[in-house]
């Protein structure tokens, strides 16, 4: 009974924290998007979770840079509100590397909210016929350093995905609840084979049905997340297709134990087929997607387990939110088994 | 309960469309937070199916248990 409570507790936690936890503060764009040398350029800034007018220790910074070496610091900020900021650039006369246009990220850094990064935020462009021979000493005059760091509980902020990064703490626990599910069914089957008892049978067939439910839950969940993020909810995205491949052969573990009127013999069957649809299982959703390009992150490393793509605050939902729902499986199974129990028991009585 | 749950379902699915009329587009704005109450909406509906369907067949052996505890009085 113990882990039906943690259960419980550790969604509702997962719940809570994934839902309460703030975004860290991003830029969302900045307009314009490109200039010319030689210019002074003012270009606005809109943030997301930003407080550019609260008054701070501190003033607010803002870079565009090249890279580590190329910086340009804005010589005049002006906040417009919380979330837009106004910053004058003078444009130097060249660009580094004699290049004839550069993209370059912009930084704001706050204080208390830590550094907001945006890539390739504007483009820079060679003013005509103006290359010089050495480069422009403003590049180097203000190098971006002691950005400070956010110190409070919060989440990653990216573009495009923004709030709906916390589905991580909903969406993707369904596959691992799959994974342990499928894994707990091949065991009985194994099992069953070993010793033709209906009891492992019945664990066999109630976890399987219930990994089932949970890729089928955790396939339309990524589809009404992919419809927001990748613009439409089917990309044909390798893992997709994978995973539906997947969710067939188990249906087809499922039509397999129906067809047979001798309860042992379709039994018996389904345990070997399901041995086999583990056995598929794992390349089809840990090996194959691996070695082709897919939407999803971190799809050439460990998914959902990078760096880049979890850090330590999303660990702490993330972690619990994968026992917990793993738990919740385990509890739905458990009352299937259950009732194939009952229902077997009346039938012998009856038979 | 089954045609209850199944216009929970559309309710779920059309409500959005119905919020994007205009220029305003539900699910986008507010940092896309609504996509993620979708997301737990879509797993705690599914469950509850699964438990609805659960709850059925144990109607049925209810039954079924009945019958024969009265055949056998």
């Amino acid at each position: 009974m113990w882990w039906k409570t943690l259960s419980v507790v550790l969604i509702i936690y997962a719940l809570l924290a994934g839902l309460l936890v703030p975004l860290k503060s991003g830029i969302q764009r900045v307009e314009p998007a490109y200039a010319r040398t030689k210019q002074d350029v003012s270009i606005r800034f809109y943030g997301y979770n930003t407080f550019f007018a609260k008054p701070a220790a501190e003033p607010l910074r803002v870079w565009l840079y090249a890279d580590e070496n190329n910086a340009l610091a804005a010589r005049q900020i002006r906040p417009v509100n919380d979330t837009i900021l106004e910053a004058v650039f003078t444009m130097p006369e060249n660009l580094p590397g004699g290049k004839q246009s550069v993209y370059l990220n912009a930084i704001i850094d706050h204080p208390e909210a830590g550094a907001a990064l945006l890539p390739a935020a504007v483009e820079l462009r060679q003013d005509t016929g103006m290359v010089a021979m050495a480069l422009d000493p403003a590049w180097m005059a203000n190098p971006v350093q002691k950005l400070h760091v956010q110190t409070g509980f919060s989440f990653p902020y990216q573009n495009v995905i923004y709030e709906s990064i916390r589905n991580t703490y909903f969406h993707v626990p369904m596959w691992f609840v799959l994974l342990f599910l499928f894994s707990a069914s091949v065991w009985y089957s194994v099992k069953y084979l070993r010793q033709p008892l209906p009891e492992n049978d019945r664990h066999a067939a109630a976890y399987a049905e219930a990994g089932l439910l949970f890729g089928v839950l955790g396939l339309v969940t990524g589809m009404v997340w992919a419809n927001y993020t990748w613009g439409k909810p089917w990309s044909n995205d390798i893992k997709q297709l994978m995973t539906a491949v997947a969710l067939l052969i188990y249906l087809a573990y499922f039509i397999l134990r129906r067809s047979f009127d001798e309860y042992e013999k379709g039994a018996r069957l389904a345990a070997v087929y399901n041995i086999f649809a583990f056995a598929s299982l794992v390349p089809l959703l840990y090996i194959v997607p691996r070695m082709f390009a897919s939407l999803h992150p971190g799809a050439t490393g460990n998914p959902a387990f990078g760096s880049q793509d979890l850090d330590n605050t999303m660990r702490a939902v993330f972690y619990p939110a994968i026992i917990g729902w793993t738990l919740l499986g385990f509890w739905v199974a458990n009352l299937r088994i259950r009732y194939q129990r009952l229902h077997d028991k009346v039938m012998d009585l009856e038979g | 309960m089954r045609k209850f749950f199944i216009i929970i379902l559309f309710l779920a699915i059309s409500l959005p469309a119905v919020f994007a009329e205009g220029n305003r587009d539900y699910m986008r704005e507010t940092g896309k937070i609504n996509v993620v109450v979708a997301v737990i909406l879509v797993i705690f509906l599914g469950i509850v199916w699964y438990l609805l369907r659960l709850e059925r067949k144990l109607t049925k052996l209810e039954h079924q248990i009945h019958d024969t505890h009265e055949r056998k009085n």
